[in-house]
């Protein structure tokens, strides 16, 4: 057993007990540890792929939800503001309306005040975006080739300036209606305070429920770390045994915690991608059919961002928690 | 100079036991000293306070001058870096290859890693296991899997090696092999402290020895010059 230590490798028995590092090399060295931790992270991860790939996406469905009601919020609030911007009615003429009347009635509404702008369609127009519009548009051709005649009236998009309000609105339209030759009017607020009232009831909901799979994520990243502290005691002992400090024995596991955060917030990600884009074509038909023709707003890459950074954040809250929980894990094997 | 001081060192449990009673001793740099006695004597208690894991309740333990049950928990990581410890049941990580266990006490503190791996093959080298560092422990012996807990606990060129009981699971031939190990850092400079209540073992060193019963330090014997490493 023969040693071969050089001279240079002799103990510094002579030198005094230090008991704190060089001040000089402190940032190197933590910057130095974040890279070691960072490369044995994604060792860590990588080994286990599988129950990382199960931590993501239980964190990642945790946060879709609440992304998801956040992209709804913001589409709420552009259709509001789109619509607060074109404020109106719908005027539908009667059947046997006579092209005269339709003309004066046309007439009527540019005179009328806080008019802004009226959009007149003819009920071959009308049909021509009913059957666009309708994805069984052949049976509708037959069925109206069957009906023989249009059974669409002509009608006016009233777009009034911002300043009216829903009682000028309301007023216009009683007036409307008493008119010869109209059949209904349509206040186009209507719809839109359904869409209100529910988003504000979706909202509330949606809050809880979000807060409770926020609270979720955490558990979520609070177990996972919590094994990986278990499956490390021995380590983290040894550790403590020979020197290292209580920030380099609780940093791998913020890692996993950051680690499992931002997989899941990529995974949040995709999930939001892949719903959006099933709801897409249905929700811009319906749009359109209420005229506001909308882009679905929200899923930009600012909210990306976010819900990458809420991802991490929860991941290291969840690390922290079960670093609190099992404290004492640091102590030298007896 | 003392290295290692106890003054009047008393430690109480909770239960109102005393794992140590009044113990005063002072070990000299470089001297290669036996702790024995049976089991609940109080050896790995003062092995305990020595690398800051117990308290004494009253006393004090000095390394260098410096009280040791004063460091706070910023300290504490930065002194034991100075101290290797090997343990009976060596707590080698399974999953880390032999090289990678003995780097672990130079990674820690940042070293290059040019540098890591030749201070690990010259640790590796002293303990005869040059060519074992790419296995896994489970794939070494009892002996080997020690002589590679000796190797990191010496790594870091420790100013101090506290060991207890490091040679319970190995027979009498890796028990002398172990034991010549640490008369060899012993002479490069290391205070070395070892545990153990093999006394035929002890004997053959010749080295002081120092006799613990119920806590209390009851005979302390200097060592005669006719150790036979």
């Amino acid at each position: 057993m023969a040693g071969d230590t050089k001279a240079e490798d002799r103990p510094g028995v002579e030198s005094p007990l230090t008991v704190e590092g060089p001040k000089g090399e402190r940032l190197q060295a933590w910057f130095a540890d974040h890279v070691r931790v960072a490369s044995d992270t994604s060792l860590f991860v990588s080994q286990r792929l599988m129950s990382s790939f199960l931590v993501w996406l239980m964190v990642g469905v945790a946060l879709t939800l609440p992304g998801l009601l956040w992209v709804a919020q913001s589409n709420v609030q552009a259709i509001n503001q789109q619509w607060q911007g074109s404020a109106g009615l719908t005027v539908y003429m009667k059947l046997a309306a006579s092209e005269q009347l339709i003309d004066d009635m046309e007439i009527r509404l540019n005179r009328e005040t806080g008019v802004e702008r009226v959009i007149r369609t003819t009920p071959d127009q009308a049909l021509q975006e009913l059957l666009e519009q309708s994805d069984e548009s052949v049976f509708l051709r037959d069925a109206m080739a069957a009906v023989g005649s249009n059974p669409l009236p002509a009608s006016f998009a009233v777009v009034l300036n911002d300043s009216s309000s829903y009682l000028q609105l309301d007023a216009l339209s009683r007036k409307l209606s008493a008119q010869t030759g109209v059949d209904d009017v349509v206040i186009e607020m209507t719809w839109l305070e359904r869409l209100r009232d529910l988003s504000d009831l979706v909202n509330r909901l949606g809050s809880g429920l979000s807060i409770t799979l926020l609270i979720a994520a955490v558990l979520v990243a609070f177990a996972s770390v919590r094994l990986a502290i278990e499956s490390r005691l021995g380590e983290l002992r040894v550790l403590a045994l020979i020197g290292a400090t209580p920030a380099q024995m609780r940093r791998p596991f913020l890692y996993f915690g950051s680690a499992y955060g931002i997989g899941g917030g990529v995974m949040a990600i995709m999930l939001i991608a892949v719903f959006l884009n099933q709801i897409e074509a249905p929700l811009q038909s319906l749009l359109v059919s209420y005229r506001a023709g909308i882009e679905i707003a929200g899923f930009t890459p600012g909210f990306l961002l976010a819900i990458l950074l809420v991802g991490w954040f929860l991941g290291v809250a969840g690390a922290m928690l079960a670093l609190f929980q099992r404290g004492g894990a640091d102590k030298p094997p007896s | 100079m003392a290295r290692l001081q106890l003054q009047h060192v008393t430690r109480r449990f909770d239960n109102g036991q005393e794992g140590l009673s009044d113990v005063s001793l002072s070990i000299e740099s470089g001297s290669m000293v036996f702790l024995t006695g049976h089991s609940g004597a109080g050896k790995s208690t003062l092995l305990k306070m020595l690398i800051g894991a117990e308290t004494p309740t009253t006393g004090r333990v000095l390394v260098d001058g410096s009280d040791v049950s004063q460091l706070g928990p910023k300290q504490m990581p930065w002194y034991r870096r100075q101290v290797g410890i090997v343990l009976q049941d060596h707590n080698l990580l399974e999953e880390r290859t032999v090289f990678d266990n003995v780097a672990l006490p130079l990674r820690i503190t940042h070293l290059p890693a040019k540098d890591i791996a030749r201070r690990v093959r010259g640790a590796l080298s002293t303990v005869d296991l040059s060519d074992k560092g790419g296995l896994f422990p489970k794939h070494l012996s009892t002996g080997e899997q020690q002589r590679v807990g000796i190797a990191r606990a010496v790594v870091n060129r420790p100013r101090i090696i506290l060991a207890d009981e490091p040679t319970g699971n190995l027979d009498p031939y890796l028990s002398r092999q172990v034991m010549s190990l640490f008369h060899q850092f012993c002479d490069l400079g290391s205070t070395v402290l070892v545990a153990s209540h093999d006394i035929d073992l002890i004997k053959d060193q010749g080295c002081r020895i120092l006799h613990l019963s119920q806590g209390a330090l009851v005979q302390d014997t200097a060592g005669s010059s006719e150790a036979t490493p």
